[in-house]
């Protein structure tokens, strides 16, 4: 262990390129997909959550359900649809760092949604008809509930960037962790071990840790300010 | 302004069977009753918040219809940023906070006041605007005695300047006695009794209302 944290502070201060490389690939990666799946995510949940319509329920079920799809079942899908002989195979996106931001969107958008609806469903009627009470329209009602709910937000992009950094089985078959392209963090990690490289793989672990502490840490620093 | 008969049902069964009521502006009705009469069934009718079994709205005709919930509600903004949101002349929100007392609360966090400062600035906030009918549910259910006369003034105050409707549903007899010149007494989701305050909340004609006035009232009713 000793010598993996010795690996990985000596890999840090050496500015060592691939690694540089591999940490870019991961923070572009996983912060694209966990903030598009943050626009997609937050008004689908608020939707869901403060909307009463028919099958409504229905959509409910089927969100709860994608929220567990297994990585590599989407990554399966995305690689079937997108290899050369699939319906998008003529985009060429296979191996290459928007499918894989894809890959990590469509597993991340349900657990936002899923989770903004659970907030927005016990929020929703006291803030629709206070809203309703004092003639407000639907756009302004929309703004009050996004507002009352901004720390879930916080707390839902948090759970969506983890997810993100930490997924491998789908980014692993759409995007092939391809040196300098797209091999990400848990993908080396992999790599390294199966190498029989294990104190690189600690070293890469350690700093993959350190990355979502920081990250963390900035939402939580943003958050404290917020509530104030 | 007509509120028109109407019934509402909640997983078979009836709360409210409502036979309808005429409003003239300027008029307050206290709607009294004892819990689970219908009282806050019919506030929400009125103002829209649920609706009738069947089909097409409570009130006759569309209105501005202002509505103040038994659960006053506090977004997360600022006390005065609370009051500006239906609209409305800032030297106003000004003027009601003072007169509740909410000058020294007007830039704290509104989520974050007691529950009876919450019920002042939802007061204060559904003021704010002119309306044609003024629902009040339990406007001063969770306010202390003082808080609850200065409430009192400035609905009298905003009923005078405004010329609105208003229905007033309190717990409170007295309050009712002091502010409605009509009333509305419900008991188990029917309408009991009605007409002016002076009747229905001096001298009821129904057993059932002369007994809740005795309860709540604490003093015999002149009919008995």
């Amino acid at each position: 262990m000793q010598t993996a944290l010795a690996k990985a502070a000596a890999l840090i201060l050496s500015g060592d390129r691939e690694l540089g490389n591999i940490l870019l690939v991961t923070a572009r990666t996983s912060l694209s997909s966990s903030l598009i799946a943050l626009l997609l995510g937050v008004p689908l949940g608020i939707w869901l959550g403060a909307c009463r319509f028919r099958g409504r329920q229905a959509l409910v079920v089927l969100n709860r359900t994608l929220m567990g799809t297994p990585p590599v079942v989407c990554g399966l899908a995305l690689y079937l649809l997108f290899s050369g002989v699939g319906p998008f195979g003529g985009l060429k996106l296979l191996f290459t760092a928007p499918i894989m931001v894809l890959a990590q969107v469509l597993l991340i958008t349900p657990l936002v949604a899923g989770n903004l609806e659970t907030c927005v469903s016990g929020a929703a009627p006291a803030v629709r008809e206070t809203a309703l009470g004092l003639g407000l329209g639907a756009g302004k009602t929309f703004l009050l509930l996004v507002n009352e709910c901004v720390y879930p937000i916080f707390s839902t992009y948090l759970l969506a960037f983890a997810r993100a950094i930490a997924e491998v089985g789908a980014v692993s078959m759409v995007g092939g962790a391809i040196a300098w392209k797209t091999n990400v963090m848990t993908t080396a990690i992999m790599q390294y071990t199966n190498q029989g490289n294990f104190s690189m793989g600690i070293a890469l672990g350690i700093i993959l840790m350190a990355v979502s502490l920081l990250v963390n840490a900035a939402v939580s620093l943003l958050q404290g300010r917020l509530s104030r | 302004m007509r509120i028109h008969a109407c019934a509402k049902t909640y997983g078979g069964r009836t709360v409210l069977r409502f036979p309808g009521l005429t409003l003239a502006p300027g008029t307050i009705c206290a709607v009294v009753g004892a819990n689970g009469s219908g009282k806050s069934t019919l506030a929400r009718l009125t103002a829209g918040a649920i609706r009738p079994d069947g089909d097409g709205p409570a009130l006759e005709s569309p209105c501005q219809v202002g509505y103040m919930p038994q659960k006053s509600f506090a977004f997360r903004l600022t006390v005065r940023q609370n009051l500006l949101l239906p609209g409305g002349d800032p030297a106003r929100a000004e003027a009601l906070m003072e007169a509740l007392g909410l000058t020294s609360l007007a830039g704290r966090r509104a989520d974050r006041l007691s529950g009876g400062e919450t019920a002042r600035m939802a007061l204060a906030r559904v003021l704010m605007r002119p309306w044609e009918l003024l629902v009040l549910d339990e406007p001063t259910a969770s306010m202390d005695m003082e808080s609850a006369i200065l409430a009192e003034r400035l609905v009298e105050a905003y009923r005078r300047e405004t010329g609105c409707a208003a229905l007033l549903v309190t717990h409170d007899l007295q309050q009712a006695r002091r502010m409605a010149e009509e009333a509305l007494f419900l008991y188990n989701g029917q309408l009991w009794e009605s007409g002016p305050a002076k009747q229905v909340l001096f001298a009821p004609e129904r057993p059932e209302t002369r007994k809740f006035l005795e309860f709540y009232g604490g003093e015999r009713p002149s009919r008995d």
